[in-house]
């Protein structure tokens, strides 16, 4: 679950890591109130969920009182990347001496948290990263210990800090990691964390992005994350089920994460096919799973076909295939359904699909049945 | 010979009265995997298939010597089950439990690190070696003995692979779910190393998918300590990649995690990859005659 930065920057603060006068604004009134109250000039920031937002246009200047509500209105109404922006952020803009960046991911290998910092902050991290990456310091964290001030002391000290700004960032990254920790993070990212010139250090933007594995245990985030979704999208995330909906002509409802992006691969092998979703059921299948997966599937539009490919290990497919049949036999679909069902009961599986003519492959390999696919399609490679 | 697991395991099965673990139990005795006891907080003195159940992993050990502990907990008590197991002396804990938080993941690996334990998971499916033992979901049909070890990410592609590998006549040592999560217990090098070792695992097959750098530093180890031929295949070149925020991902992958780098890293270390799925058989059978 990606927070906004508005949001990131009320739990930082809570922490005690300090951040730039200001507060949100939903309309141009607002922003000017805001602007009145800390004085210009103030940063206006577009409160949208993507990166690269600043070179995108979702972040302005304003020096003069006057223009913050006109300059407000223009970008509330301006969607970044496709987005609209749920807000402004209004901040009094600060006099920055050093720029620095400041992160806290997980590295997958090692399955360790790592903490990096460079004095090189701003929009141009990564550039940073793959032309010097010796400009990134990092500190791995035992992720069976506490992480304590005297750990990073020399990570800051490398990116040339000194004196109260250095015990300031010192204290810094340990908030952010406790935040990190606390709120089962995946990315904690001040970036830039500035010196600014009268020598305090504060936190200019903010990125948390969380475990959604874990959201059972930070309620009221969970709760504003089921707000926004509907009650299908629910059950299917209860349930364990993925769907991301692609632009394509066949609809693909797999048991796995890996089959299904293997099958996408296969299916985009034929110039006229291409996946309309991909959906993984996860390793709990129900009869009522699969019917909220295909009622999901069918909702999109020039569907040439419909293509399952189940395994049944942990999942009772010869369950989960009457869901299946329901939906077929109840919305009269003359689409071709082609499946390949194999492992645990998969005879009764074959024998619940074909009752209402569902094509069954009994091959093994996922590609013998795109191939028959394709042939009833009526397309080449 | 095999790796991890054979026919005379012993095995615990934690979460053994949930609806998952009681049915899954039936399928792997019905495996013959010799499954001595169960354990579920609050159940102890109950059986499930004759097998008897225990409130604590200690009491478990008390009474039976265990190699291996499969767990079917719930997510949100499966940290503290992995640790009960570990502090218990088991050294292989085999985690099928999927959506553990992944901060959870990290205490618990480094926790098996410490105690010198070897968590497999979570969200693998499970351990396989075939015609002697299954530990886990692994639907066995889809398996037969023989001499490629199989190291996957994803389960359903292992049992596919498997399958496929079967039907021309080759079957496995071993097959083994590393769990597709952010952070799994025991990456890619650890069990590239066993099957090293196995005398009877002649090829080794990596299915690996988009994401992460395990490949890439699978392919840097192959090159330098694997002595036997590895196959290799990535699922998910034609994935459009996710939205990303903020750069920490980034910058910690170098520019590594896509299809491609890892096509790259794998060819480049003389394994030979598979582009399709279906490729991987005729492959195999290549490097075996």
């Amino acid at each position: 679950m990606r927070l906004h930065e508005y949001e990131a920057e009320e739990i930082f603060s809570k922490y005690g890591i300090n951040i730039p006068l200001g507060g949100l604004a939903k309309i141009p009134r607002e922003a000017k109130q805001i602007a009145e109250s800390i004085g210009v000039p103030v940063v206006l920031k577009s409160q949208v969920l993507v990166g690269g937002r600043g070179k995108a246009g979702g972040v302005k200047i304003v020096g003069s009182l006057d223009e913050v509500d006109i300059v407000a209105d223009k970008m509330l109404k301006t969607e970044i990347k496709g987005y609209r922006p749920e807000g402004l952020l209004v901040l009094k803009k600060v006099n920055i001496n050093k720029e620095i960046y400041l992160g806290i991911t997980i590295d997958r290998t090692l399955g360790i948290p790592i903490i990096m910092i460079s004095s090189e902050g701003g929009i141009n991290i990564e550039e940073v990263n793959r032309k010097n990456p010796e400009k990134i310091f990092k500190f791995p964290v035992n992720p069976l210990q506490n992480l304590y001030p005297y750990q990073v002391i020399d990570i800051v000290k490398k990116v040339g800090l000194s004196g109260g700004p250095l015990v300031e960032t010192v204290n810094i990254i340990v908030k952010l990691y406790k935040i990190f920790k606390e709120y089962d993070g995946l990315i904690a990212e001040i970036n830039p964390l500035v010196l600014t010139e009268e020598k305090k250090v504060l936190c200019v933007d903010a990125v948390l992005e969380l475990d959604d594995s874990a959201l059972f245990r930070h309620p009221e985030l969970n709760k504003r994350r089921l707000d926004a979704m509907s009650e299908r999208d629910k059950r299917l995330m209860k349930k364990g089920a993925t769907f991301v909906k692609l632009k394509g002509n066949i609809g693909l409802i797999c048991s796995g994460a890996g089959l299904a992006m293997s099958t996408m691969d296969m299916i985009k092998d034929y110039p006229q096919l291409s996946p309309a979703n991909f959906l993984e059921t996860g390793g709990g299948i129900t009869s009522d799973l699969m019917v909220d997966c295909m009622e999901l599937v069918l909702e999109q539009s020039e569907l040439k076909a419909i293509f399952l490919n189940l395994y049944g290990g942990i999942n009772p497919i010869h369950e989960g295939v009457k869901g299946v049949a329901k939906v077929i036999c109840e919305r009269k679909l003359n689409i071709p359904i082609v499946a390949k069902a194999l492992g645990n009961r998969q005879e009764e599986t074959w024998k619940t699909l074909e009752e209402v003519g569902v094509h069954i492959i009994k091959d093994t390999e996922t590609q013998k049945a795109i191939e028959y696919l394709a042939k009833l399609l009526g397309v080449e490679k | 010979m095999s790796i991890l697991i054979n026919k005379n395991t012993k095995i615990l099965v934690q979460g053994i009265t949930g609806n998952i673990g009681t049915t899954q139990t039936k399928y792997m005795l019905k495996e013959g995997a010799k499954i001595v006891a169960g354990v579920t907080p609050g159940k102890g003195g109950q059986k499930v298939e004759d097998v008897p159940v225990f409130d604590t992993v200690e009491e478990a050990v008390n009474y039976f010597k265990i190699d291996v502990s499969v767990l079917f907990v719930p997510a949100r008590v499966a940290k503290d089950s992995v640790l009960e197991a570990i502090d218990a002396g088991i050294k292989i804990v085999v985690l099928i439990t999927e959506h553990i938080p992944v901060h959870d993941v990290m205490e618990m690996k480094a926790y098996a690190l410490q105690k010198k334990a070897i968590l497999i998971g979570p969200t693998t499916p499970g351990i396989i070696t075939p015609g002697e033992c299954k530990i886990g979901i692994l639907p066995t049909n889809m398996f037969c003995p023989g001499p490629v070890g199989i190291i996957s990410r994803s389960g359903t592609l292992a049992y596919e692979v498997a399958a496929n590998l079967c039907a021309i006549g080759i079957g496995q040592s071993t097959a083994i779910g590393m769990g597709a999560d952010r952070v799994a217990g025991t990456n890619l090098i650890d069990i590239l190393k066993l099957f090293n070792e196995d005398q009877e695992t002649k090829v080794v097959v990596i299915v690996g998918e988009v994401g992460g750098t395990q490949e890439e530093d699978a392919a840097e180890y192959i090159k330098e300590k694997i002595s036997k031929p590895v196959v290799a295949y990535i699922a998910g070149a034609s994935v459009p990649p996710g939205k990303r925020m903020g750069h920490a991902g980034a910058i910690i992958e170098g520019g590594k995690g896509s299809a491609k780098s890892k096509i790259q890293a794998l060819t480049a270390a003389g394994t030979k990859v598979a582009n399709r799925l279906y490729e991987i058989p005729s492959l195999v059978k290549e490097l075996i005659s």
